[in-house]
């Protein structure tokens, strides 16, 4: 499962992140080249020549090694870590929270902080990977800047285990040229548009959550349903649907941008930038539901370098650093000191903060879906059927 | 120290090797074929049989799989030997080097990076949009089974063009002399002495990519738009997406099994063709 | 040298004329593999070129076999000229030096492999039999279902051998097809060919370095140098009037004095041998006053004896080889050579001793002047 670890130099991952950077590829597409099978992607550390020389060698040892999604980092924030504490930032690119509870799980070691989902943390607490949290550790962390509905998934059974990074919504994109200049607000609509007139031309995402999710929300079940019957609905739904789509990938941005695909699920993020692209792209989210998600960093209970974990999550904690992070990928924070730092038109971007009733219908992923056999055989019988 | 126990002391680093690549992960997986997935993930060893039981839901992945990899080892062949040929007859000996390594740099860069290549070539911006200019119009080509076979062919072509190359390349010249000197026009001696003796080649390069293809996922994964299911995909999902490794186990057994019958067919069907002891060495 | 004169290079008169080369060149890049070949191959002749590795022998086969087009000049088969005609349409085959055998068939199916290819198509029935018949030219008969890895270096060459007369070509040519032979096989094998040669009427072309096999087997001889033929004419001719040093040592051994040609006015002309002694020889042609020259005596035509005309001599050392008994000779002119006495001549006089004086001699006709060459 590992070969294309290999495959994929530092050399080629720096060049990729360079040119999603630079805007020619997108955030999905670079999570297909360096996330399938979990590439060791590197950044700074291990790729000779790169290595900084630190100006002196600190107490929290010379590196630390972050487990995260591609391109959700501004690159500056770390080489200024560097800069501080003399430890350099290696950076391993994932593809998915069930990939990297995967890996966890079969007893992978080397990361030191990772950024898992709302819906895992049951499963990693339940599973002993997570380690709890020592705030006195982390000065920069203040539990009343957070808004609770976006911080309280990092704490179980009272114990906190992660502190929120940022926030998104999954809804829908559509490209509206085809659709009359129509945007369409609901997964009822998502689905019979795509098996009508955009048949050939829908994208939906190559995980059980969101995917799953929709097909549950357009018969009005909750997205993280695991009831039998519900379903079996849902999967009634899907294997009909899969003639019509243009495919099942979670890098969904090509097609949209150059037409193949009309209509996609989407995260908040990429619906931003494909709506600032190419304005006739319209992202909704889902009246009859949705996902709503939060992610934390964390350390995994593996990590043999604490102190650099705790310097690294404390470090990005700072709001003036967080500030940049939020400027440079888009995705809104639930830090009201960060928050209070962004300028306006960023605050008043409906894609990224929605108004709050647009909210309301959405859910947060439940754990039982992570772990759900029925759901993950559900979505795997639907891609080979 | 006996000549016996020498011989195994030599044959020890290349046994351990074995055990540790092959025997030892192949136990490991076929055990848990056995087992049942744990409530969170992974798997609880067991004997039941309910994972074999549970294998015609991959049966698509199969069809995949088993219709796709003899369809592409056929079309690399058929597209790998006028290149292999070109190069060790043809070709200037001295463009020989510069052309073969030509060949190989593709090897060089993932196959993820350059199937962007092809993502964007069969993509609606692409050829499509060239047809369309010429009056065909509404041709889809990504995500389709023609796609992957694109991808295929373009990403084994130098593992099926390098075994014909070598067998053409020691194939004595003078042998093609001696035929034309016996009456036969080029393309007879073609027929004749070039192809025979290139079998080797062509039974080693279709075996390997033919193997390959059959545990591929990443072409299928990029080019088919995950519409396009290969055994592969069905085991990445089950290891690392629902994480179920008993059914993973099983499946991966049952492929292991499929790939060992289709190898057998296969070194059968050689032998027949008459291709003699001498002149088959396959890896 | 040696095209200049035209006579040497025809055929013998009254035999029709299968194949000509007329000025032919060949360039590998710079490289002047053969140059300004002439020479004409009549019917039934068994022609060899003879010269060291790597003076062109091949590459003159090569242009007669179609695998190699000349630079310049012209090919003659038959009366047409071929100079571009495609190997397989010429009525002429070659065994190759390393045989060539096709290793995925038997012995049967690469010697029929000529006449499969004919079209119109021969009959099965009649290709087989021409196959053991010809299995049974070479001595092969009850070998046609081996493999060629299961046979021997001589059974291979019979096979390459039947392979190529099966078609009854008009020329066969052979690249030094016994250089893989060990010494014995040879023997035998060059008898072999030349009695399937009369056998057959097939007119041979060989290429070989070996002058024993040239000077056995041939009618004529082509002896080349560099890409050059130096001369050309039968194995008599060539030993006895060679044109120059370089064939004279190359067919049999001889004795050269190295001097400068004085006089050359009468049938014997006279050289200065080492600038102090004059010798007469017979002289050729195309020889000037001034030249350096050689004289060349074999050491079969010279003569020891204890009385009468001749140079003193001081006996080297005396070796028997039963027909002859070779002498190493020293003069304080001419320095060491060697003389071949006949056993009548050894058992007429007592035996001459390392360390015995002696007088040598020969018939001034047998003493050549020859271009130093
Ligand atoms: N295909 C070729 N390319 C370049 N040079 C060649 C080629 N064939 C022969 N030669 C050169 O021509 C000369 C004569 O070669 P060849 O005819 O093989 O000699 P022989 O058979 O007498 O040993 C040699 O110097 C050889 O290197
Ligand atoms: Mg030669």
């Amino acid at each position: 499962m590992t070969k294309d670890i290999n495959n994929i130099s530092k050399k080629e991952f720096l060049e990729k992140l360079e040119s999603y950077r630079n805007g020619s590829i997108t955030r999905r597409h670079f999570l297909n080249v360096t996330g399938l099978g979990a590439a060791t992607a590197v950044l700074g550390g291990t790729v000779p020549g790169l290595r900084p020389t630190p100006a002196f060698a600190g107490d929290i040892g010379d590196r630390v090694v972050l487990a995260t999604w591609p391109n959700y980092h501004d690159v500056a924030n770390f080489d200024a870590f560097t800069e501080t504490t003399g430890a350099h930032v290696q950076v391993n690119v994932f593809g998915s929270n069930e990939e990297m509870l995967a890996k966890l799980q079969a007893g992978a070691t080397g990361w030191d902080v990772y950024v898992p989902t709302n819906y895992t943390f049951e499963d990693y607490v339940k599973e002993d990977l997570i380690e709890p949290l020592d705030v006195s550790r982390l000065p920069n962390y203040d539990a009343a800047a957070f808004e609770p509905r976006y911080a309280e998934a990092g704490s179980v059974n009272g114990t906190l285990y992660g502190v929120p990074k940022n926030w998104g919504s999954t809804g829908m994109a559509i490209n509206t040229k085809h659709n009359d200049g129509k945007a369409i607000s609901s997964w009822k609509e998502f689905f019979d548009i795509t098996m009508d007139k955009f048949s050939g031309r829908t994208v939906v995402h190559d995980y059980q959550l969101t995917t799953i999710g929709s097909a549950l929300n357009y018969h009005g079940y909750s997205f993280n349903s695991v009831n039998p019957g519900e379903l079996a609905d849902a999967e009634k739904l899907l294997i009909a649907v899969k003639p019509h789509l243009f495919a099942i990938t979670s890098d969904y941005q090509p097609p949209m941008r150059n037409g193949d695909a009309w209509l996609t699920i989407c995260w908040s993020g990429d619906g931003k930038q494909l709506n600032s692209d190419i304005p006739e792209i319209h992202y909704a989210l889902g009246s009859d539901g949705g996902e709503i998600w939060s992610d934390y960093y964390a350390i995994p209970k593996s990590s043999e370098r604490k102190d650099a974990a705790y310097a690294l999550i404390n470090f990005m904690l700072d709001p003036n650093v967080n500030v940049k992070e939020v400027l440079t990928h888009g995705y809104p924070t639930a830090d009201s000191r960060t928050y209070d730092m962004l300028p306006a038109d960023l605050k008043n971007d409906p894609i990224i903060f929605p108004a709050q009733d647009l909210l309301s219908p959405l859910e947060f992923g439940a754990a039982v879906t992570l772990t759900d056999p029925n759901r993950a055989e559900l979505m795997a019988r639907f891609k080979s059927a | 120290m006996t000549q016996r126990t020498r011989n195994w002391l030599l044959l020890a680093p290349a046994g351990a090797w074995f055990m540790v690549m092959l025997i030892i992960p192949l136990t490991v997986v076929f055990i848990f074929s056995f087992g049942e997935r744990a409530p969170s993930g992974g798997v609880v060893l067991a004997f039941t049989f309910e994972q074999y039981g549970n294998l015609p839901a991959r049966w698509a992945a199969f069809k995949n799989t088993m219709t796709l990899a003899p369809i592409g080892t056929l079309s690399a062949l058929l597209i790998a030997y006028p290149l292999a040929y070109f190069l060790a007859v043809k070709a200037n000996p001295k463009w020989k080097t510069i052309l073969l390594v030509l060949v190989i740099v593709p090897f060089w860069t993932s196959i993820l990076i350059r199937s962007y290549a092809w993502i964007f070539l069969l993509g609606g911006r692409g050829i499509p949009a060239l047809l369309d200019v010429i009056g065909i119009e509404g041709v889809r080509l990504i995500n389709t089974p023609f796609a992957v076979l694109v991808g295929i062919i373009y990403g084994y072509l130098p593992l099926m063009v390098f075994p014909i190359y070598v067998s053409l390349d020691k194939l004595d010249k003078r042998l093609l002399e001696a035929s034309s000197d016996l009456g036969a026009k080029s393309w007879k001696t073609f027929l004749q002495i070039t192809l025979p003796l290139s079998i080797p080649g062509i039974a080693t390069g279709c075996m390997l990519v033919f193997i390959l293809l059959m545990g591929e996922y990443l072409i299928p994964a990029m080019l088919g738009g995950g519409k396009v299911f290969f055994v592969g995909n069905a085991l990445v999902d089950l290891f690392l997406q629902s994480r179920n490794w008993a059914y993973g186990s099983a499946v991966a057994v049952t492929l292991v099994v499929v790939m060992l019958i289709t190898v057998t067919i296969y070194m059968r069907l050689i032998y027949r063709l008459g291709a003699s002891r001498e002149d088959v060495s396959i890896m | 040298m040696g095209n200049g004169d035209y006579a040497q290079d025809a055929a013998p008169k009254g035999r029709k004329v299968v194949a000509e080369l007329r000025g032919v060149s060949k360039y590998f890049g710079e490289v002047c593999a053969v140059s300004d070949l002439s020479l004409s191959i009549s019917e039934g002749e068994f022609l060899s070129f003879l010269g060291p590795s790597g003076c062109g022998k091949t590459t003159a086969l090569r242009i007669l076999a179609g695998f190699e087009v000349p630079t310049e000049g012209v090919v003659i088969l038959d009366g047409d000229i071929v100079n571009s005609l495609e190997a397989h349409h010429r009525p002429v085959n070659m065994v190759f030096q390393q045989y060539a055998l096709f290793p995925h068939m038997t012995a049967a199916q690469n010697i029929g492999y000529g006449l499969r290819q004919r079209r119109p198509r021969l009959p099965r029935a009649e290709i087989a039999d021409k196959v053991y018949k010809t299995l049974d030219v070479v001595r092969l008969g009850g070998y046609e279902h081996r493999r060629i890895w299961e046979m021997s270096g001589g059974q291979q060459q019979r096979v390459a051998l039947a392979r190529a007369i099966i078609n009854e070509p008009k020329l066969l040519l052979l690249d030094e097809p016994m250089a893989a032979l060990d010494r014995k096989l040879r023997k035998e094998m060059q008898i072999e060919l030349q009695d399937l040669q009369r056998q057959l009427g097939i007119t041979f072309v060989l290429v070989t370095h070996d002058q024993e096999e040239a000077l056995s087997m041939s009618d004529r001889i082509c002896i080349m140098r560099e890409g050059c033929i130096m001369q050309i004419g039968s194995p008599q001719e060539l030993y006895d009037r060679p044109n120059s040093r370089y064939v004279a040592g190359f067919v049999g051994t001889s004795n050269f004095f190295d001097g400068i040609l004085t006089d050359n006015k009468g049938v014997l002309g006279t050289v200065r041998v080492n600038n102090e002694m004059p010798m007469q020889a017979s002289h050729g042609s195309d020889l000037a006053i001034g030249q350096d020259v050689c004289i060349s005596i074999r050491p079969e035509q010279m003569k020891l004896h204890r009385q009468g005309e001749g140079l003193w001599v001081k006996v080297l050392n005396r070796i028997f080889l039963g027909e002859h008994t070779e002498y190493l000779i020293n003069h304080e002119t001419l320095g060491d050579f060697l003389v071949l006495s006949p056993r009548q001549a050894e058992m007429a006089e007592s035996p001459f001793n390392p360390g015995d004086r002696a007088l040598v001699s020969w018939e001034p006709s047998a003493a050549l002047i020859l271009d130093n060459k």
